[in-house]
């Protein structure tokens, strides 16, 4: 009995013991990200392979439901950091980095910084991207029987008020506001989107909700509206949950991307395994399996080739001739013009 | 211990002094969890927005210069407070014959009655919001019964009527519970003296039952205001975007467009709208008095 006693207490101690090293060895780096479907993705395609090729480094993922609340996050938590990467939209990066968030991104963060697309590396941003995404054309497959191929399908008078728009200043908004600039003339959305103004006051009558909720996606699939915007990535995710209702179209006047970049907060608690994680979020491998997963296309030039001609298929890397390069760093300055625009000119049509 | 504590005579307390204590814990609260963080936001209003979401910390009038010289924000405020009021209005009507039945109910019944009043509110309002777009939708059932009796049909969501139907539908337990809790003055005997006397239903309405529940009718709608002038889940998703009001602006301000001293300035102005409200309150109540 007593030898049964000492023994397991002997295990107990030992097992104690163990768990202690381990968890004293094991570093935690906390990385916050957009919560939902991202998270989900993400953990399974990045997090979790990650852990497993580094058993001494665990990732905390702090998911967000948007780039607003991060940076209030680490704005708050400015003077002793608890998070140590951020996945954010790139213009919020900006106002981070402005702030003195981000530590600089060099050589000494990944070895694959030169290997990135040019689009990747903003000026001034103390990080660089890690997902590309891009504006598409939703419909449902029900209401709109046959798949559209241009951005005019939304102005189409058979889906008046089924027409689902996320407004400016939603950034979805601003890129159709460019897209549609282009597409009517505009020659340099920086100086104006005068013309892509006209054509959306056009659009503002057939417009069903300026403000689709949870997000664009549901309506869409469910019916509830017939035509939309939404960006790529969720898209094709949701398309595949929706049973074929969500119809997904990249049209062939092309596009605008939206840029994610990663970022390393400077004097977060695991600094050195956080640039372990940057790197290797980066590397060609991990960038061609998130696309595998998600169909954001990858920031890394030498991903593509790893990539499936399926999954290649649904993002915009087939297709980057056609698109349209929109410096979201100048359109930060011009965001409230264009915001002022759509609430006096576009939005009021639409009553 | 226990023998100093037994032979030393009870403590006795001052006026007031008690009561000071009594407040010390929820003063303190109250100034960690709402003074601060106001003065905070008061600070904020003052700092500048850099362009991309960044603050500059100066000391600047920029914010509330530009907001009382736009024409768009001053719009802002004065459909806030109208739309607030008409809702408050709404809900008063519509919430009044019920609190008064309520009243007058006695027993099982009232309690059954009481339950079923209180409980839209173990729903989230983002649930009902849902519901309610789900119903007044363009080809949902409430426009297919009108254009079936051959009427013109009407746009009843994604816009300001949605935000209405919704907002009142919301409000209406609230303002219920404050109706009833104001109805405390309201002694049936003194309707029947009146009925009695030779008072018609009318005049003892009007010269009997309203000027005693007027107490009641002021909480409920100085509450209802409050929650009207800030809800923003349901504006946001029944407006369609196309209802601008105080409480959607403040959040896009500081969750899409990143500028927080423009949403801090907002947010004080929310705060002199309500100030505004609780003096009139306050008001009504020493004229009833």
């Amino acid at each position: 009995m007593t030898t049964l006693k000492n023994a397991t207490r002997a295990g107990l101690t030992a097992l104690a013991l163990a768990l202690a090293t381990s968890v004293a060895a094991a570093e935690t780096v906390v990385l916050t990200a957009y919560s939902g479907i991202f998270q989900e993705n993400y953990m399974k395609a990045v997090v979790e392979p990650f852990m497993k090729a580094n058993p001494d480094i665990t990732v905390e993922f702090y998911g967000m439901p948007n780039s607003a609340q991060m940076l209030g996050t680490l704005r708050a938590q400015a003077s002793a950091p608890q998070i140590d990467i951020a996945i954010m939209d790139v213009s919020v990066a900006k106002a981070a980095t402005d702030e003195g968030i981000f530590a600089p991104m060099d050589e000494s963060v990944t070895k694959h910084l030169a290997d990135l697309y040019p689009q990747a590396r903003a000026e001034g941003v103390n990080a660089v991207g890690v997902t590309f995404d891009n504006l598409v054309l939703l419909y449902n497959t029900d209401k709109v029987k046959e798949a559209p191929s241009s951005w005019n399908a939304l102005w189409d008078p058979q889906y008046a008020k089924q027409v689902s728009i996320p407004a400016v200043p939603d950034i979805q908004g601003t890129t159709l506001t460019i897209i549609t600039d282009k597409m009517a003339g505009g020659t340099d959305y920086v100086k104006s989107v005068d013309a892509g103004i006209k054509r959306l006051e056009e659009l503002a009558p057939l417009v069903q909700t300026w403000e689709p909720r949870p997000d664009v996606y549901q309506p869409i699939s469910s019916g509830t509206a017939a035509i939309g915007i939404g960006w790529n990535a969720r898209a094709q995710v949701y398309s595949d949950l929706s049973n074929g209702k969500l119809g997904v179209v990249l049209p062939e006047e092309g596009s605008g991307f939206q840029i994610n970049v990663i970022g390393l907060v400077k004097d977060g608690p695991a600094t050195d395994s956080a640039k372990k994680f940057i790197d290797y979020a980066l590397s060609p491998e991990t960038q061609a399996a998130f696309t595998e997963q998600m169909f954001y296309a990858p920031t890394n030039s030498k991903a593509a080739a790893l990539i499936s001609e399926a999954a290649l298929k649904r993002t915009a890397a087939g297709a980057m001739d056609k698109m349209i390069d929109i410096n979201w760093l100048e359109v930060a300055k011009i965001r409230d013009s264009i915001t002022e625009q759509w609430r006096r000119r576009v939005i009021p049509l639409s009553r | 211990m226990s023998a100093v504590s037994a032979s030393a005579p009870p403590r006795q307390w001052r006026d007031g002094e008690l009561a000071i204590l009594l407040l010390l814990p929820i003063a303190l609260i109250n100034a960690i969890g709402f003074i601060l963080p106001v003065l905070n936001l008061a600070r904020y209003s003052f700092n500048r927005s850099r362009i991309g979401g960044g603050i500059e910390t100066v000391f600047t009038w920029e914010n509330w210069a530009g907001l009382l010289s736009d024409r768009f924000y001053l719009e802002l405020v004065f459909n806030s407070v109208w739309i607030s009021l008409a809702i408050t209005l709404t809900t008063l009507i519509a919430s009044y014959p019920i609190a008064l039945y309520l009243h007058r109910a006695s027993g099982a019944w009232r309690t059954f009655l009481t339950v079923l009043v209180i409980s839209p509110l173990l729903t989230s309002a983002v649930v009902r919001t849902y519901g309610w777009i789900a119903i007044l939708i363009d080809d949902g059932p409430v426009v297919s019964a009108i254009k079936a009796v051959g009427l013109p049909a009407p746009s009843l969501m994604f816009n300001i009527k949605g935000v209405f139907i919704g907002l009142t539908e919301i409000l209406m337990p609230y303002m219920i519970l404050a109706l009833m809790a104001g109805f405390g003055r309201l002694d049936p005997r003194v309707e029947e003296a009146a009925r009695t006397l030779g008072a018609t239903p009318a005049r003892t309405f009007t010269k009997v039952i309203l000027p005693l529940t007027l107490p009641g009718i002021a909480l409920g709608c100085l509450l209802c205001f409050v929650l009207a002038v800030s809800s923003f889940i349901t504006p946001k998703l029944m407006g369609g975007g196309r209802v601008f009001l105080l409480a959607t602006e403040i959040y896009d301000q500081a969750i899409v467009t990143l500028n927080w001293p423009l949403a801090s300035t907002l947010s004080m102005l929310v705060l002199i709208v309500f100030g505004a409200a609780l003096w009139a309150y306050s008001v009504v109540l020493r004229r009833l008095d």
